[in-house]
């Protein structure tokens, strides 16, 4: 019986072989995507999971509470102290470990490399059980100048793994001091959270240990272990208990002394959330935060293919069925009965499903480098093959099989014998669900262009607005610092080819302070030199720029931008004072420059303010001309070997730098984009399948009419007409939708591009004349066919 | 008594009027018995054929097939008495394009849950009783209109039914291959299958040992050969 089925379907798919591409086609994309997407779902979900104990693994997380109930500030970050504090008073913590990411200059012969480090408590390797390839994790953290190497970073710097005893020189406040490589890790997996290169143990001054000021001070990770069956709430209780009593005085003092009213919060984070946490982020060492977001839109859009995909093998088997009516009769006749015949029409799609499948993991295989890259992962088929993997791949088979096969074969298996043996048979109604699940195929498609459309559109608002400064042939160099900056600039100014150099901090830095006598107002503050204005071509708009020739200049006087003056309420900014009180610093307002997005365009311009202390510099801004990279770079390298030897070389270009900040924006445009092509690209192909179907089932008409004196062009128009009639509903169910959906992410940008009419009339337009393509192709042919030919046949 | 039918009606409403398309036909079929069914186009007779090989129903009267009471069964228990006993041949054929001559033969059996070796057997016993052996791997589309027929018929004898039914079973065929098949039929009555044909044509309803006359779905008369 099987076998007999089987047959049938085979030579079915042979015989039709515009259909069985269609469907296959169809089927193994939708089914590719969708496999793609399992894996990384699996992947998200799988993350940090691998480490024996994890559930008994949790991180202090903090939130600082204004009275007024709003949140100051919340991180994931604790301090030195928390971590010991609330192991000694809350006896549920078993044990904790600190992590911190560190950077740090490695001596190799000549030259010197930086590297990723972090900085660990000794027990690290008996909380997080990463696998030892070599050494012992007990012992491997418990001397000052030990270091824990992964495999990958033992094999750079000695060629080999084995290499427990070898030292490396790593550099120290300063001069370079030989450490003990005590272990070698196994290279992290890519589903974790920690993923560590080089481990040293991390040291703590004695004032650290016992201050309890550094209740106040977060900049590190800290992870507890809870006993076992030990409830994470009543533990966060405790924990509270513990703070109020133990940083009762310090919680005063600091109220006091600088007027901090918020109250701090602790929880425990368990450290399998930490990876798609929005609140509390992996971060400061932890890698690979991410947001659920992405998980969302991308099944969202391989269900979207995949349902595509379905709909065109529901409506081309039944479209087709009235040539496969007879077949029913017969095989009603001669005994079969319903259910048999909806076991063999399931059975065909399945087999058809079974086909597609096995192409799809081909598809998958080859598209996962590409879809790597979009995803920031390195999945790959065989990582995550396990028993969940391929039970959630079957189940995949499955559902397709099942949703594109058992309407049309619940349809096919009702057919009535007689009627389909005596030619009496026609589908009957006006085919309201072929009709429906068409727009809908339509409007996801037109829905998913448009968002493409958008997000093109707003990508290329943020990457060519003009962002008040000019980030053109400008490249920078850090490590800059102290006396070398002068020697750096005099030596790299002799080149003609470069125009000029500025200097400013490294790094971003957010920081209060009071104006007006006792407003407190949050700014960005940076350190920059005289030049650094004119290097960016920045208006100073009220004022003047920071000058070598006021020596009080680097002390005493700021330059604020517009916004920070707006915030402040000053009419005359210049001639204000900004009190840091708590160091006791003073500042003169010397000028205003224009407001520029120093930050990314997903924030609006806030207050900055720009300072002259050259104790902070450590960035060199260098403007060559234009077309001189070539020639300029090595020489800025040779300058900056000589001239400061001792530290890692590095560049950016910064406008390259700029357009880094959209690279989520440019991946989510690239996946919209390859989204929408495969929903447009099946959806036509369905449609094609129909109008063939159509154009046959209406060969006599078009015959009659023909006879009757109609031309080519009228008969085709009446050929398409109906399936443009669907499309065209599509676009207007697509398009409102569409423009909330659109609206509602360009919310997210504060600086955004304009919602135009053309640009949904132009997605609508592109719809259409696609749909008209495929359908007037096959409605031009049939128009044109010699009408003696279809009327014979009858 | 193969099968009676008692003051059977049925009908179509268009537009409100009825249309019978069979009207208080009454017949009793014997086991054994060659019957042929003549009348106009549009009389009833491929309607009555339906009717009696349970593929269409009709909306009153009574039928009775081997003591069974064909109008008080359920849908499922009807197919399994016309899957056990009848045998179907039509003027078009009816085979199936995608399988080839034996395994158009071998349908009904997998139908019927038949073993595979068993199955093996019969079809072979078939293909050799009918001379198509050489033929068995080609497809329908391959066949001449007579061998179709003969498939066709050999695919109704299969499962070994007391009764066939053929409509026009020579409609589309020519007269030396129509007098194969009637040749064959009478053969096959004789072998003690009950066979009732439709049929235009007066020559080939003489093959039949009775002849039912319709006109508007009523039966005219009947005439023993």
């Amino acid at each position: 019986m099987f076998r007999n089925y089987l047959k049938t379907a085979f030579r079915n798919l042979a015989k039709n072989k515009v259909y069985s591409f269609i469907n296959i086609a169809g089927l193994s994309i939708g089914l590719a995507c969708a496999m793609l997407i399992l894996l990384y779902t699996k992947d998200e979900a799988s993350y940090d999971r691998f480490l024996p104990g994890v559930n008994n693994i949790y991180r202090i997380v903090s939130k600082e509470v204004n009275p007024d109930g709003s949140i100051l500030m919340q991180s994931g970050n604790t301090g030195s102290f928390h971590g010991p504090a609330f192991a000694s008073g809350v006896p549920e913590i078993v044990s904790f470990v600190r992590f911190q990411g560190d950077y740090v200059n490695i001596k190799k012969g000549t030259e010197v490399l930086g590297q990723d480090a972090h900085r660990v408590d000794s027990n690290f390797f008996s909380i997080m059980q990463f696998p030892l390839v070599y050494g012992n994790g007990k012992t491997a953290l418990q001397q000052p100048d030990a270091i824990v190497l992964s495999e990958t970073v033992a094999r750079k710097f000695f060629g080999s793994a084995d290499v427990v005893g070898k030292t490396l020189q790593l550099q120290r406040n300063g001069t370079f001091k030989p450490y003990t490589v005590t272990a070698v890790a196994k290279d992290c997996p890519q589903n974790s959270s920690i993923k560590f290169q080089m481990l040293t143990k991390m040291e703590l001054s004695a004032e650290e240990i016992s201050d309890r000021m550094n209740w106040f001070n977060f900049f590190l990770n800290t992870f507890v272990v809870l006993a076992p069956g030990a409830d994470a709430k009543q533990v966060e209780k405790k924990m509270m208990r513990f703070y109020e009593m133990d940083a009762r005085e310090t919680i005063k003092i600091v109220a006091e002394k600088y007027n901090y009213k918020a109250k701090a919060q602790y929880t425990l984070q368990p450290y399998t959330d930490i990876h798609l946490s929005k609140e509390y982020r992996a971060d400061n060492g932890m890698v690979g935060a991410s947001n659920p977001m992405y998980s969302y839109i991308l099944s969202g859009i391989a269900l979207f293919i995949l349902l595509i995909a379905c709909i065109n093998f529901v409506n081309l088997t039944v479209a087709r069925s009235l040539k496969r009516a007879r077949e029913i009769g017969v095989r009603k006749v001669i005994g079969s009965d319903r259910r048999q015949l909806i076991g063999q029409f399931l059975g065909e799609s399945y087999i058809l499903c079974f086909i597609a499948f096995v192409l799809a993991l081909g598809i998958a295989q080859l598209l996962l480098p590409f879809f790597n890259d979009l995803s920031n992962k390195a999945l790959s088929l065989t990582y995550l093959f396990d028993v969940k993997l391929v039970s959630s791949y079957a189940a995949l088979f499955l559902v397709t099989g099942f949703l594109a096969g058992f309407y049309p074969a619940l349809v096919l298996s009702g057919f009535n014998p007689v009627e389909t043996l005596y030619n009496r048979f026609r589908l009957t109604g006006k085919n309201y669900l072929q009709r429906s699940l068409v727009v809908l195929q339509f409007s996801l498609a037109t829905l998913l262009i448009i968002a493409t459309v958008v997000m093109y559109r707003q990508f290329q608002f943020l990457v060519s607005k003009d962002l008040g400064y000019n980030d053109k042939h400008v490249l920078t160099v850090p490590n800059v610092t102290g006396n070398k900056i002068a020697v750096f600039r005099q030596e790299l100014l002799k080149n003609p080819n470069i125009e000029q150099v500025a200097i400013r901090n490294n790094g971003f830095n957010v920081t209060l302070a009071r104006i007006n006598g006792n407003k407190e107002l949050e700014f960005t503050m940076d350190w920059v030199d005289a030049d650094y204005l004119p290097l960016y071509k920045i208006p100073v708009i009220q004022g003047r720029n920071f000058s070598r020739s006021f020596s009080s200049d680097t002390a005493s006087a700021v330059i604020v931008n517009e916004a920070f003056v707006k915030a402040a309420g000053w009419k005359d900014a210049v001639g204000q004072v900004v009190d840091f009180w708590y160091n006791n610093k003073k500042y003169t307002v010397v000028g205003v420059v224009k407001d520029y997005h120093y930050a990314a365009l997903n924030e609006v311009i806030k207050p900055q303010l720009l300072c002259n202390n050259e104790d902070n510099f450590g960035l060199a801004v260098i403007r060559i001309k234009e077309g001189s990279a070539a020639a300029v770079l090595p020489f800025i390298e040779q300058q900056y070997k000589s001239i400061v030897p001792l530290q890692p070389y590095s560049y950016e270009f910064k406008d390259i730098s700029n357009q880094r900040q959209y690279e989520a924006e440019a991946k989510w445009k690239k996946m919209l984009l390859f989204g929408a092509v495969l929903t447009i690209f099946i959806s036509c192909i369905g449609l094609f399948g129909l109008s063939v179907l159509a154009a046959e089932k209406r060969l006599k008409e078009v015959g009659v009419r023909k006879v009757l004196g109609a031309s080519v062009t009228t008969i085709a128009t009446a050929l398409s007409k109906d399936f443009l009639l669907l499309v065209v509903i599509s676009l207007f169910i697509a398009m409102p939708i569409a423009w909330l959906l659109a609206n509602k992410w360009l919310q997210n940008y504060p600086y955004r591009a304009a919602l135009s009419w053309w640009l949904f009339a132009a997605a609508g337009a592109g719809v259409v004349l696609l749909a008209l393509l495929t359908v007037s192709f096959q409605a031009i042919r049939a128009a044109m066919a010699k009408p003696v030919k279809s009327l014979r046949t009858e | 008594m193969l099968l009676e039918l008692k003051n059977i009606f049925k009908w179509v409403t268009v537009g409100g009027n009825r249309v019978f398309l069979l009207k208080d036909v009454n017949l009793q079929v014997q086991e054994g018995e060659f019957i042929s069914i003549m009348g106009p186009s549009g009389s009833g007779k491929s309607t009555m054929l339906n009717v009696i090989g349970m593929l269409d129903g009709f909306d009153e009267g009574e039928y009775n097939f081997l003591h069974e009471s064909v109008h008080k069964l359920k849908e499922k228990q009807r197919a399994q008495l016309y899957k056990q006993y009848i045998g179907f041949v039509f003027q078009q054929y009816h085979l199936i394009d995608e399988l080839t001559v034996y395994e158009n033969i071998e349908t009904p059996l997998l139908y019927q849950d038949v073993k595979s070796s068993e199955r093996k057997a019969m079809v072979a016993d078939m293909l050799d009783r009918f001379n198509i052996v050489g033929k068995k791997d080609l497809f329908p589309a391959q066949l001449s209109g007579g061998q179709q027929q003969l498939v066709g018929i050999a695919r109704a004898l299969i499962a070994k039914p007391k009764l066939i039914l053929a409509d026009e079973p020579t409609g589309n065929l020519n007269s030396k291959q129509g007098e194969e098949i009637m040749d064959l039929f009478t053969q096959l009555n004789k072998e003690g299958v009950t066979i009732i044909q439709v049929t235009h044509s007066e020559k080939n309803a003489a093959y039949a040992g009775r002849t039912i006359h319709l006109l508007d779905g009523r039966i005219e008369q009947q005439v023993t050969n």
